[in-house]
């Protein structure tokens, strides 16, 4: 068979949700990828697939049918008195809608990677408002873009060039140099490097650095101590005036604000400062998401329960309580006595509290990939790679919902599948209602 | 499936049946003339049998929706109910999830239902929203009037072009009609201004009026089902009841492609404000109505103000956030390159407040004061000026001057000096009602052989209240309507029982219905509108024009109405 | 007077919720009728006698002469005495979230350590926690404008973060210490904290918060006013937050 260019491909990785892939499929395999960065070409390509589906019988793996899993699976879900269903980031929204039908079908908590990502900057939002804009608009206006406690130039790789720096838009012709890049952070990253101004900040003084900056645009100056989080003042007043006389400024927000101490209020912080800002100019937010379709999660789960994340089903209807149905606070708690891992990868990214808890719990993974949460997981149900084996809906970080192309054919059974077929098999063990 | 429904007190204005006592007839998804031995025969027992509600402008599914409830779980945990046999588990009171709005509107007797603003990038999320939200006919009007590419054509008045941008849109986003809200303002917002409807959108060399002129023209060009479809400029100021009629006057000499109005003017409400400022605002309804009364171009819907902790939501960003700095609760703003924006925020309106009861007497001034019913469909402009679950007590207000009276007392007295509302004496009766929940707005959709009425061949869609018009006094009894609108006794959607005494019982997918402009007209100038979309693409956008249109995977239910003018 | 007593059987790791627990509720009910009345195990439903053993002593109807008093590992019990509005609950031991949130009356004492939310919207009554409290004290919900808005939290030990979340009324007092951002988005009401606090006041628009004993990173936003004499004691004075728009109605006296 000939090799065959497909266009126009949705790449899976990021939040970037770069649109314009090339990928190069020879004999019903992908042999090269072209124009995405090499996080997205490694997704793209393929690696560590799980092979087969897998049940753990004293200590070890056995290779089962898909069968054997959903039985298992629905067994330990229709038993259990506090499921968790943990993930949902890295895979369509499809598959997410389904998953709020089993969660809703078994009294489940349902929760995503934002719980351990971007559910501050949700928080935040819940707490202040979302004044944002699409990325097309940073593209054709935007003179001043400020990255506080992120870094593109490795975890977005494309961002700057697609979207927010180097790119050439309507109003700004002349791409890099009709616009400002300023880096906050803690440490001087690469994209610090190629940024126009680097604020070097000191860990977890995010939210004294936005009071200090809104006191400032208030026209406080004089109350603000002479250093703001190793900030000098000279500096932040310097910021406030950069802000203030630009005519189209955007802060794209990263983990390096959500992780830190304040956590959501640093975002309710910066949140009002970009509200306030539009008092003067037009100034916009954009949260730097991680996982391509984490977005996604949120909205599907929000027009379906009326909440983002961390959503609890046990009473019937939906309760959302960060800090109480968010995935590491019920883990830490040992309150969850089965958990399914989908599309998102805990045993990487928990605390080791949480991670004991999961081991001694019955532990469902579906994946494409093998990874830490394997090692754990007591069942293991491999499914196609969503964006590349199945098509379906993602949301940018910005909320722009793309479908990803199939580029390949698989043997897999996809999330979706996987899901529908728990779910008939739980209704079915609770008496078919 | 064939149902037979006796003894039913009928209202169906479109056929002139006025609270009738008649059989209606149901075979599969349409009424029909008779049936004989048919499989359930509903006694309605001298109720009132009327068509299955139409909802010309709701805000119920897409970006801005969803982002309400995102921004507000305060909101979410309001409206909560456990998940049943059938139904999925609800949640909210102004922003409810998908499965709420369903159920709540099948239970009050609506059957269509229109989502008012979709912004074309961000479509295929309207229609994902649309694919869980169960029972309802649905449709979606595309946002099409601050796109840079009907800006520049406006400009140069190069409308066969435009009319293939249209076209070439409402395929790609799957879309029932043209939404123009704030033409020009909403472009000026990308830099934080607003325009009003003279005023030069900023970068481009045109104004409002000309963009609205220019679609008007273009949708009865293409012969669209509805007309355009706007949320004029100026929204929310004191004193734009000019910039309203002026708006109106601009499209007085388009001819309209078939029997309706040439332009409906949305949450009129909003828009019929005098004085200068918010200390001398006051209505201007009886101006409003005056104009629409003498005229037949226009049609309104209200937009009606009830007081109550909302959300609202628009593409008008300016406005929102100018509404914002009132309050300073919270802000969401989401401009979406080359097309429009959107702002949302909380508003808690009070019968205390001065403003917020001259904005509630506004609302039902109009409704009163216009004298045909015909012109002006009933909405809350959900969930802006109140949830549309008020429309019961909204229709107590209108049949009622005793209701009005009581509520009078507890409002504000700004309303006994700047509205007009205690001066009024008119009562609507049940045929106003209807006509202005049900053969009005279908008619202004352009539905009127299919939604809105009982006659055989349209479908099958109806409610029976727990209400007997003929022994009862909706003067009176205002409390009853309030009661009984909310829940039916049956709701019948396409010739299925998906409400019986208040409950759920049948949960079908309801339709999308979308439009495909073809013809000489749409397709004309299409090759070299084409050229001048794939430089957008190109250079603007942030999405592939390959992977910009609607798959056909996102619309399982939809149903193509294809208009063709040579 | 009633007094009502339940005993947690044993230990449990999934949790209960119980805001049907409260003196509104089971004042004047038989030993049988509380054993029945409902609580939510995960996501099943269960009633009282599976978790509890039940004794009533005395008698009468009236919540206000009617005390609870818990017994055993209630650490895993949720939603205590949730919108009472009197009478009195003593909770001999730790307790879970939401202790008395929506709390309009009456009186809970929380022997030992009371998990995050106690007094969360709380509009009247008294919680006093004798151990240590978690984080939102007196709180809002997510997304709410208003947390606590009338009656009194007394924490004698530590309490946790964001302590008087958007507080509007009422009083929270901290013997001990507290995390970071206590009265944050205060629009009024009092906070007095013995120990220390992290950041206190952050965008607070109204209201008075004293921190006795000294504060961690003060926030940039609030403006020196002088000294001033509370209880006999030398306060600094600030007004502030004026980050918020530069409002800055709020007090922080500070030890």
């Amino acid at each position: 068979m000939a090799a065959e260019t497909v266009s126009n491909v949705v790449c899976p990785l990021c939040g970037c949700l770069c649109d314009d892939i090339e990928v190069i499929v020879e004999d019903g395999k992908i042999s090269n990828v072209k124009k995405a960065c090499p996080l997205g070409k490694n997704k793209i390509m393929g690696h560590d697939r799980i092979k087969a589906p897998m049940i753990r019988e004293n200590g070890e793996f056995k290779e089962v049918s898909y069968d054997d899993v959903i039985e298992k699976s629905a067994q330990i879900l229709a038993q259990a008195k506090r499921p968790l269903l943990y993930g949902w980031a890295s895979l369509i929204c499809e598959a997410q809608r389904k998953g709020v039908e089993l969660a809703e079908e078994i009294g489940a908590l349902i929760d995503t990677t934002a719980s351990v990502c971007h559910g501050s900057t949700v928080v935040g939002v819940q707490g202040r408002g979302a004044p944002g804009c699409t990325l097309g608009e940073i593209k054709n206006r935007a003179d001043l873009v400020i990255y506080w406690g992120c870094n593109p130039q490795e975890a977005h790789p494309r961002h700057r060039a697609r979207y927010a720096h180097s790119v050439k838009g309507m109003y700004r012709p002349n791409g890099k140099n009709d616009r400002k890049v300023f880096v906050i952070d803690v440490r001087e990253t690469k994209t610090a490097k190629v940024a126009d101004e680097f604020v070097k900040i000191d860990p977890g003084y995010d939210y004294m650095a936005f009071s200090a900056l809104r006191t400032i645009l208030a026209g406080h100056a004089d109350v603000v101590p002479d250093t703001v989080g190793g900030v000098a003042k000279e500096k932040l007043v310097e910021m406030v005036d950069a802000m203030k006389s630009c005519e189209f400024g955007v802060i794209f927000g990263g983990m390096g604000l959500t992780h830190t101490r304040c956590r959501y209020k640093n975002l309710e912080n910066v949140i009002s400062l970009v509200d306030e800002l539009n008092a003067h100019t037009k100034f916009t937010l954009i949260p730097m998401r991680g996982h391509y379709n984490v977005n996604g999660s949120g909205h599907s789960l929000a027009w379906l329960t009326g909440y983002p994340f961390a959503i609890d089903f046990s009473r019937g209807y939906a309760w959302y309580n960060p800090g109480e149905t968010t995935s590491n606070d019920l883990l830490m708690r040992r309150e969850v006595d089965a958990m399914m891992a989908i599309a998102g990868d805990p045993g990487a990214h928990f605390p080791g509290e949480s991670l004991r808890h999961m081991a001694k719990i019955p532990l469902i993974q579906i994946d494409p990939y093998a990874n830490p949460t394997t090692e754990l997981a007591d069942i293991v149900i491999p499914t196609a790679v969503s964006g590349v084996e199945v098509d379906g809906t993602a949301y940018r970080m910005d909320g722009v919902p793309i479908r990803t192309r199939k580029v390949v054919e698989t043997e897999y059974l996809t999330d979706e599948e996987v899901l529908e077929r728990i779910l008939t098999r739980v209704r079915e063990l609770k008496g078919g209602n | 499936m064939t149902i037979l429904i006796k003894n039913g007190v009928v209202f169906d204005p479109a056929q002139g049946i006025d609270g009738e006592k008649m059989d209606i007839a149901i075979d599969g998804d349409k009424f029909v003339e008779d049936v004989s031995s048919p499989d359930e025969v509903i006694d309605a027992g001298g109720r009132m049998v009327v068509p299955g509600g139409v909802e010309l402008h709701t805000h119920i599914a897409g970006g801005k929706v969803n982002a309400g409830r995102i921004m507000r779980p305060e909101d979410g945990r309001k409206g909560r109910i456990p998940r049943g046999k059938l139904t999925r588990a609800c949640s909210g009171f102004s922003v409810l999830n998908t499965f709420a709005t369903a159920y709540t509107y099948a239970r009050m007797g609506y059957t269509t239902t229109f989502e008012a603003a979709m912004p074309p990038l961000l479509a295929r999320h309207t229609h994902e929203e649309f694919e869980d939200t169960p029972i309802t006919d649905k449709g979606a009007l595309v946002l099409l009037d601050n796109n840079w590419m009907t800006i520049e054509y406006a400009k140069s008045g190069d409308l066969d072009k435009l009319a293939a941008y249209v076209s070439w849109m409402s395929e790609a986003s799957k879309a029932y009609g043209i939404k123009i809200v704030n033409p020009g303002g909403t472009e000026a917002w990308g830099w934080g201004k607003n325009c009003s409807i003279n005023d030069p959108v900023p970068g481009f060399d045109v104004t409002p009026k000309e963009i609205i002129k220019a679609l008007a023209q273009v949708n009865e060009d293409l012969g669209l089902p509805h007309s355009i479809h706007i949320h004029c400029n100026d929204l929310g100021h004191p004193g734009n009841f000019e910039t309203t009629i002026e708006t109106y006057e601009a499209v007085k000499d388009i001819k309209p492609s078939s029997d309706r109005q040439v332009m409906h003017a949305t949450h009129t409400q909003f828009h019929s404000y005098g004085g200068s400022n918010w200390g001398d605002f006051e209505s201007k309804a009886d101006e409003i109505a005056k104009y629409i009364n003498k005229n037949d171009h226009i049609t309104i819907d209200l937009g009606v103000v009830m007081f109550c902790d909302t959300t609202t939501m628009t593409a008008d960003g300016p406005m929102e956030y100018s509404l914002h700095t009132l309050s300073r609760r919270k802000w969401s703003n989401h401009d979406v390159e080359l097309e429009t924006g959107s702002g949302i925020i909380p508003v808690a309106y009070s019968p205390k407040i001065g403003v917020n009861a001259i904005q509630w007497a506004i609302g039902l001034e109009l409704a009163l004061l216009i004298t045909d019913p015909w012109k002006m469909a009933l909405t809350t402009d959900h969930p802006n000026g109140c949830p549309f679950t008020f429309y019961p007590e909204i229709i107590a207000l209108l049949m009622s001057k005793a209701k009005r009276e009581s509520m009078l007392e507890t409002v504000s007295e700004a309303v006994g000096k700047r509205a007009l509302i205690a001066t009024i004496d008119r009562e609507l009766t049940w045929s106003d009602i209807i006509t202005m929940t049900r053969a009005g707005p279908a008619k202004i959709l352009g539905m009127s052989d299919t939604k809105g009425s009982l006659k055989v061949g349209a479908d099958a869609d109806l409610a029976i209240y727990d209400i007997m018009p003929e022994s009862f006094d909706p003067t009176k009894d205002y409390k009853t309507i309030e009661d009984k609108l909310m829940r039916t006794v049956y709701t019948i959607k396409g010739g299925e029982i998906v409400v019986r005494d208040g409950e759920i019982t049948a949960t079908p997918h309801g339709r999308t219905f979308w439009v495909n402009p073809a013809g000489k007209k749409a397709e004309a100038a299409r090759d070299g509108m084409l050229e001048d979309l794939e430089r957008m693409f190109r250079d603007y956008y942030t999405v592939s024009m390959a992977n910009y249109p609607v798959q056909d995977e996102y619309i399982p239910h939809g149903v193509e109405i294809r208009t063709e003018v040579n | 007077m009633s007094t009502i007593t339940l005993s947690m059987k044993q230990s449990i790791t999934v949790p209960l919720e119980a805001e049907n627990i409260t003196p509104d509720n089971l004042a004047g009910k038989s030993v049988d009728e509380i054993k029945a009345v409902t609580v939510y195990h995960g996501n099943s439903e269960a009633v009282i006698g599976d978790f509890f053993d039940v004794t009533v002593e005395g008698s009468g109807n009236d919540p206000a002469s009617t005390e609870i008093i818990m017994k055993g590992d209630l650490t895993r019990v949720k939603r205590i005495g949730e919108g009472m509005s009197a009478g009195s609950i003593v909770i001999e031991g730790d307790c879970d979230m939401h202790c008395g949130a929506f709390m309009r009356g009456g009186k809970i004492t929380v022997k030992g350590n009371a998990d995050a939310w106690a007094g969360r919207e709380m509009r009247g009554g008294e919680i006093i926690i004798e151990g240590d409290a978690g984080n939102y004290v007196g709180s809002a919900y997510r997304g709410e404008l208003t947390g606590m808005r009338g009656g009194k939290i007394v924490v004698e030990g530590n309490a946790g973060d964001y302590i008087g979340e958007h507080i509007g009324g009422g009083e929270i007092i901290v013997k001990g210490n507290t995390g970071v951002l206590p009265g944050l988005s205060m629009t009024g009401g009092k906070i007095i904290i013995e120990g220390t606090a992290t950041m206190p006041g952050g965008e607070m628009t109204k209201g008075e918060i004293i921190v006795k004993g000294g504060i961690i990173d003060m926030l940039p936003g609030f403006k020196f006013e002088g000294e001033e004499e509370v209880d006999g004691a030398t306060l600094k004075k600030y007004t502030g937050d004026l980050a918020v728009r530069g409002t800055g109605k709020g007090i922080l006296l500070v030890g």
